[in-house]
C-alpha cells in the first residue's frame, strides 16, 4: 500500500522499469530485453512522430503534437492530485471526481485560450485533432499508469491485453493526428510519380494515382476504426440488453427474440453484411449497421445462456436472501458474471468488423472514392500486384491486420482480466 | 422470555409435473428468544423448505399454501412503501418491499454451499457494502468497509483481506465471510441450513463455536438446520424432528436425547453411531421415506414404524403435550 503511495506519480510501467540503484546490475537478462525494447521502442515511435510533425504538410504538426501531449500530461497531473487526495482521505472518493470533472474544466479554460493566442486556428479538424489525440494519449498514459502493476500479477494476459491496447490506441491516435502529420495529402494525385517504389522521398511508395502512400496509410484508418467502434456499439447496446430481457421475460418474449436471432445467425455473415450494405448504399455509417446486424445474434446469444445460468447460481439466491435490491442483483450480481463472454464476442466482433470492413470495400460497397481508406488501397492495389507493385496493397493490409490484431489480443487478455479468477 | 418466532400450521406445496409435492403439512413452530432450534430430519424431508418458507422464498415451483408466520420486532423496520410497526408481525401480511426489509435486516440466512455463495466477481469487502447499501442507501462505502474489517476480524479472517476475491479463500474462510455476512446487519434471527457439511470436522467445530460466540454477543435467535444429531446435541436447546413435511417431535435437546418419544426419533437415535461406544450396534430404518406425492393417510411413519395401530392408517396425529415436557405426533401418546 505505501509503496504504491510514494510511487503514484511515477508508477506503472516507468516505476517498474525505474533503475533501483543497487539491483541496476543483477537484473536478469529477460528484464535488459524487455527495458531495451520498451524504450527503445518508444523512442522510436517519439522519434518517428515528431519527424513526421516537422515534415507535415500542414506546417503546424509539432504544434499539434505537443498540444495532445500538453493535454496528456495535465490530465495525469490532475488525476495523480485526485487519487493521492482520494488516498490521505481528505477526501471522499465522491468527492474526488466531482474535484476532478472542476480541475478539467478549469485546465481547459487555459489551455483553449491559450492555443488560440499561439494557433489562431478554429477549424473543427484542429479540435478534432488536438482534443481527440490529447484523450487518447491520456488514456494510453492512464492505462500504463493504473493497470500496469496489477496487469503484470496477471502474467501473460496482462502483458497480451496491454500491448493489444497500446496497438488500438497507438492506431487512434495516429488516425486522430493524420490530418496535420501526413507528408503529403493523403486523397490529393500526382504528388509524385506514378507506382513508385518506397524511396526516401515517398517512404512507402505511391499508388496508381500518384498519390503518396504514407499519407494514406496514417490516414486511412478512420473509416476502419468509425465502423469498428460504431458497429461494436450498436451490437453492445442492443446485443446485450435483449439478451438480459429474453432470459428474465422467458416465455414468449424469449421465443420469438430467440427465433428472430436464430435467423439471422443462420445466415453467412459476410453475405448478409454485403446485402445489406448494397440495400443502404455506401458509407461508414451504413457498414457499420450492415456489420452490426450480423453480430447482434452473437451477443444476444451468449448473454442470454450466461444469464440462464448465472441466475440459477447460489451466491444470486444468497444476496436475494440478504435482501438485495432487484436491480443490485441484475446490475452487480449477474450482469458482472455475464460481460467477460460479451467481451470475448466483441473481441472477434471487432477484429471481424475491421476485416468486414475491408471486404465491403473490396467488393465496392464501402467508400467513396476520395477518402483515404486501407480497404480501398487494398483493393486498388491487387490491380497493380501483376505489375510489381507489391507495396500498394502490402502496407494497407499490414495496417488492417495490426489493428485486428491489436483488438484480439485486448479482448481476450480483457475477458481474462475481467474475471477476477485467474487462468488457474 | 418472549416468542421470537411462532410458525403456525404451514403448508408449503411443490406444484411439479408429477404432481403435488406436499413439502411441508401443517408444520408449528415455537422459537423463544436467544435459543438455538435445530431441524433435524433425513434428506428431503422439508428442512429447507421449511428455512426458506420463514423468509418467504420457497424456490419455484413452491407456494406458501396457508399458515401464519409471526416475528418479534424489537423495533420498528421503515420502508419505502409502508413502515413495519414493533411487535409481532405476520410476515404472510407484509408485501414483497417489506420482506425485502426484513431480509438480511432481522433475518439472515446461511446457505449450505460456501464454495459458490459469494459472487465471484466482488471482493469480499463489496459484499458487504452491496448487503448494506441495499437496506441503507445512505451508508458510505468506507463506513461500511470498517464494519465489514470489524465483523471479520471477530471471525478470525485477517480485516487486510476485505480487498480479496472469494476464489482467494478457502472453504471455511468463506463460510466465515458468508456468516460475517449474514451478521453485518444485526438481524435477530439467524438461520443456518447445513452451515457446516461440506467442511472437514476440525473446521466444522471451530465454526459452530464461533457461532455459539457470535450467538451471544449479538443477541441472536438461531435455526440450526442439520442431518448430523451430534452436531444439535452440543449447539442447540430445542430440536425438531421433521419426518416427511410433518413436525414429528419437538422437545429440549436433554428430553429429546435422554427420552425420546415418538418412534421415529427413536430410531433416528438408535442409527447415529458414537465414537465412545464402538460396541453399540447401529441400526438403520428399513424401508424409505414416503414419496410426497403419494399421499400417506394417518401418520406418515405408519409404513416405517414397528407400533402402527389401525387408527395411524387412517388418522393424522396432532402434535400434543409430551411427557418429557415437549410436543409429539403420535398416536401411542394421545389418550381419547
Ligand atoms: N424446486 C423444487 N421443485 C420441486 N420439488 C422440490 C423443490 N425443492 C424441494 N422439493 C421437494 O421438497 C421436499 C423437501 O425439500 P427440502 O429441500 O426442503 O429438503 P431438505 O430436508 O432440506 O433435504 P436435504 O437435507 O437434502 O437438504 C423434497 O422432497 C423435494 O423433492
Ligand atoms: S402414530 Fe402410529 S405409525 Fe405414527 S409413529 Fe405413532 S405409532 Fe407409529
Ligand atoms: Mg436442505
Amino acid at each position: 500500500m505505501d509503496n504504491r503511495q510514494d510511487t503514484k506519480l511515477v508508477s506503472g510501467v516507468f516505476y517498474q522499469l525505474s533503475p533501483k540503484r543497487e539491483s541496476f546490475q543483477n537484473q536478469s537478462r529477460t528484464w535488459w530485453i524487455i527495458f531495451i525494447i520498451v524504450v527503445g521502442g518508444s523512442l522510436v515511435l517519439l522519434a518517428g512522430l515528431f519527424l513526421l510533425a516537422a515534415q507535415s504538410i500542414s506546417q503546424i504538426g509539432i504544434q499539434v503534437v505537443l498540444i495532445t501531449f500538453a493535454i496528456a500530461i495535465c490530465m495525469m497531473i490532475i488525476l495523480s492530485i485526485k487519487d493521492l487526495k482520494i488516498e490521505d482521505g481528505t477526501l471522499t472518493t465522491a468527492r474526488g471526481y466531482a474535484l476532478f470533472i472542476v480541475m478539467c474544466v478549469v485546465a481547459a479554460l487555459i489551455l483553449i485560450p491559450l492555443s488560440l493566442v499561439f494557433l489562431p486556428l478554429d477549424s473543427l479538424t484542429f479540435w478534432i485533432a488536438t482534443v481527440g489525440g490529447g484523450l487518447t494519449l491520456s488514456f494510453t498514459g492512464l492505462m500504463i499508469r493504473d493497470f500496469y502493476p496489477e496487469l503484470r500479477e496477471r502474467g501473460t494476459a496482462g502483458i497480451l491485453t496491454i500491448s493489444g491496447l497500446l496497438i488500438v490506441f497507438a492506431i487512434v491516435y495516429m488516425t486522430f493526428l493524420a490530418p496535420f502529420i501526413t507528408p503529403y495529402l493523403p486523397f490529393s494525385i500526382n504528388v509524385g510519380p506514378v507506382l513508385d517504389p518506397p524511396s526516401s522521398e515517398y517512404p512507402l511508395g505511391t499508388t496508381a494515382l500518384g498519390q503518396d502512400l504514407l499519407s494514406r496509410v496514417i490516414a486511412g484508418g478512420a473509416t476502419m476504426l468509425q465502423v469498428a467502434a460504431i458497429s461494436v456499439a450498436v451490437c453492445f447496446t442492443i446485443g446485450v440488453p435483449v439478451g438480459l430481457l429474453a432470459s428474465f421475460r422467458g416465455g414468449l418474449t424469449d421465443r420469438v427474440l430467440s427465433l428472430v436471432m436464430d435467423s439471422i445467425f443462420a445466415f453467412p455473415g459476410l453475405v448478409l453484411a454485403i446485402a445489406i450494405a448494397a440495400m443502404l448504399g455506401p458509407g461508414a455509417v451504413n457498414m457499420a449497421i450492415s456489420i452490426a446486424v450480423v453480430y447482434i445474434p452473437s451477443y444476444f446469444r451468449v448473454v442470454r445462456s450466461q444469464v440462464l445460468t448465472v441466475r440459477e447460481l447460489p451466491y444470486v439466491e444468497a444476496a436475494v436472501v440478504m435482501g438485495a435490491r432487484d436491480r443490485d442483483i441484475m446490475f452487480r450480481y449477474i450482469l458482472p458474471n455475464v460481460l467477460p463472454s460479451a467481451v470475448v464476442v466483441m473481441s472477434i466482433n471487432f477484429a471481424d468488423a475491421v476485416l468486414t470492413a475491408a471486404g465491403l470495400t473490396f467488393v465496392g460497397l464501402g467508400l467513396p472514392v476520395d477518402i483515404a481508406d486501407w480497404g480501398w488501397d487494398l483493393t486498388s492495389g491487387r490491380n497493380q500486384m501483376i505489375v510489381g507493385a507489391w507495396w500498394v496493397s502490402s502496407f494497407p493490409g499490414l495496417m488492417v491486420v495490426i489493428l485486428a490484431l491489436g483488438f484480439t489480443l485486448a479482448g481476450d487478455g480483457l475477458n481474462e482480466i475481467l474475471t477476477p479468477k485467474l487462468q488457474e | 422470555m418472549t416468542d421470537l418466532l411462532r410458525i403456525e400450521n404451514l403448508v408449503v406445496e411443490y406444484a411439479t409435473r408429477r404432481g403435488t409435492a406436499r413439502a411441508l403439512d401443517k408444520a408449528s413452530i415455537i422459537l423463544e428468544e436467544n435459543k438455538t432450534l435445530g431441524l433435524a430430519g433425513e434428506s428431503g424431508c422439508g428442512k429447507s423448505t421449511l428455512g426458506r418458507a420463514i423468509m418467504r422464498l420457497v424456490p419455484y415451483p413452491g407456494k406458501i399454501i396457508e399458515g401464519e408466520i409471526f416475528l418479534n420486532l424489537d423495533q420498528p423496520v421503515s420502508v419505502k412503501t409502508e413502515d413495519i410497526p414493533m411487535g409481532e408481525v405476520n410476515l404472510m401480511n407484509l408485501d414483497e418491499d417489506q420482506m425485502r426489509a426484513l431480509r438480511g435486516r432481522m433475518i439472515a440466512y446461511i446457505f449450505q454451499d460456501p464454495m459458490t455463495s459469494l459472487n465471484p466477481m466482488l471482493t469480499i469487502g463489496d459484499h458487504f457494502i452491496q448487503i448494506m447499501q441495499a437496506h441503507d442507501p445512505e451508508i458510505e462505502d468506507e463506513a461500511a468497509l470498517d464494519r465489514a474489517k470489524e465483523i471479520l476480524d471477530g471471525l478470525g479472517i485477517l480485516p487486510e483481506r476485505v480487498t480479496d476475491y472469494p476464489h482467494q479463500f478457502s472453504g471455511g474462510m468463506r463460510q466465515r465471510v458468508m456468516i460475517g455476512l449474514g451478521l453485518a446487519l444485526r438481524p435477530r434471527l439467524l438461520i443456518s441450513d447445513e452451515p457446516t457439511t461440506s467442511l472437514d470436522v476440525i473446521v466444522e467445530a471451530q465454526i459452530l463455536e464461533q457461532m455459539a460466540e457470535l450467538k451471544d454477543k449479538f443477541n441472536l435467535t438461531m435455526i440450526l438446520i442439520t442431518h448430523n444429531l451430534g452436531v444439535l446435541a452440543q449447539t442447540a436447546d430445542d430440536i425438531a424432528i421433521i419426518y416427511a413435511g410433518r413436525i414429528m417431535e419437538h422437545a429440549s435437546t436433554d428430553a429429546l436425547f435422554g427420552n425420546p418419544q415418538h418412534p421415529y426419533t427413536k430410531a433416528l437415535l438408535e442409527a447415529v453411531p458414537d465414537v465412545s461406544k464402538p460396541e453399540k450396534k447401529l441400526t438403520w430404518i428399513p424401508g424409505a421415506p414416503p414419496d410426497l406425492m403419494d399421499f400417506i393417510p394417518g401418520c406418515m411413519y405408519n409404513p416405517r414404524c414397528p407400533h402402527a395401530m389401525d387408527i395411524c392408517r387412517t388418522t393424522v396425529p396432532t402434535l400434543i403435550k409430551s411427557k418429557s415436557g415437549g410436543k409429539v405426533a403420535c398416536w401411542l401418546y394421545e389418550e381419547e
